[in-house]
């Protein structure tokens, strides 16, 4: 017994030292910026692929465009409603209205939804200046809602990947 | 028959004076307690499997206090990488002052922010020097730990002077939301 109970206390007493109270987590937003050629390989062109371009300018409305290339597909307006989440001393902000869209969109025009295929679609979010840092925040979790199979695990993985445009 | 006084009776006759004392009252509580060791062992193991479950590999990440970060659901772990922290106007590659973003603001306009491109370009030269001959692509991954009201001009300045510096793969650091769709 009292060794038994001297293994609780030492567990106990590691994991109050090495317990981590703050959860932080991350959200890529890659820059897409394109590699050096290699010389040495040719280069066969391939035609574009279609992808989700997510407009936040005007403050009533998000604009979802799928454009191959320079060729605008397709344009969907959605509400912005963006609804508040008291998460202790921060509000969060969420836009489930976008988060669905975007889901039925992928459901629709995604191109990369086999389990198996490791491309992901890609989406960009395009923004404002003045936008506040958390709103884009909340739309690049409203674009990662859509999840998909990957490989032949139970392991879902978001449906897109976003890139964050400057321009 | 003489009416005695109230009181304790048993045991009373045992000539020795300690148990005179216990039974009449008068003895102090002992110093020895005993323990449920069952209560105690399920103490410990319930405060065991708590912590167990809420043990974190990726260890605590330093958070600026100046910076409130916004909150997500849709988030992936943290990786080791340079930190770009983002709070009022000033810029900080993990704790160095890299900057103000002060000059952005008054301009309007997005704008390469000069310390911070030089330090993370130092940053990449470093890790050339070190870990480039391992034949390891350098994985250009920078977190920005940016405040949740940070305008959007100041945030695009930074990301593309991490691209330009040879960040391209940024990622924003957040806060965890709890997932609607796991049950909890």
């Amino acid at each position: 017994m009292i060794p038994m109970i001297d293994l609780l206390v030492c567990c106990i007493a590691f994991l109050l030292i090495t317990a981590v109270w703050s959860h932080m987590a991350r959200m890529n937003a890659d820059a897409q910026v394109p590699g050096p050629p290699n010389p040495e390989k040719e280069l066969n062109p391939q035609p574009p692929e279609k992808m989700l371009h997510v407009e936040m300018r005007q403050d009533d409305k998000f604009t979802l465009i799928w454009k191959q290339g320079p060729t605008v597909v397709n344009s969907i307006d959605v509400p912005r409603h963006a609804i508040e989440v008291e998460q202790g001393p921060v509000t969060a902000i969420r836009f489930p209205e976008l988060a669905a869209k975007v889901s039925e969109e992928w459901k629709a025009n995604g191109s990369h939804r086999d389990a198996s295929d490791k491309k992901l679609d890609q989406a960009v979010l395009h923004t404002d200046n003045k936008t506040v840092f958390k709103e884009i925040i909340a739309v690049i979790d409203a674009i990662y809602t859509p999840k998909r199979d990957f490989g032949g695990a139970s392991k879902q993985i978001p449906a897109f990947n976003v890139t964050f445009s400057v321009n | 028959m003489a009416i005695h006084e109230p009181g304790r009776r048993l045991m009373l006759s045992v000539p020795l004076k300690f148990v005179q004392k216990r039974v009449g009252g008068g003895g102090h509580r002992g110093v020895s307690a005993s323990l449920n060791l069952t209560s105690m062992i399920d103490f410990l193991v319930v405060t065991v499997v708590f912590l167990l479950m809420t043990f974190s590999a990726s260890g605590e990440i330093p958070v600026d206090k100046n910076v409130k970060l916004p909150k997500a659901e849709n988030t992936v772990d943290m990786v080791d990488a340079p930190m770009i922290s983002v709070n009022g106007s000033q810029v900080l590659v993990d704790g160095t002052a890299a900057g103000s973003t002060r000059a952005i603001e008054d301009a309007g306009r997005m704008q390469r922010i000069d310390e911070l491109f030089n330090i993370l370009k130092a940053k990449r030269e470093l890790w050339r020097a070190t870990q480039g001959g391992s034949g390891r692509p350098f994985p250009g991954v920078c977190i920005l730990q940016v405040d949740q009201m940070v305008p959007a001009l100041v945030v695009k300045s930074v990301f593309q002077t991490a691209a330009f510096a040879g960040y391209p793969n940024v990622s924003f650091m957040v806060g965890q939301l709890p997932r609607s769709d796991r049950p909890q």
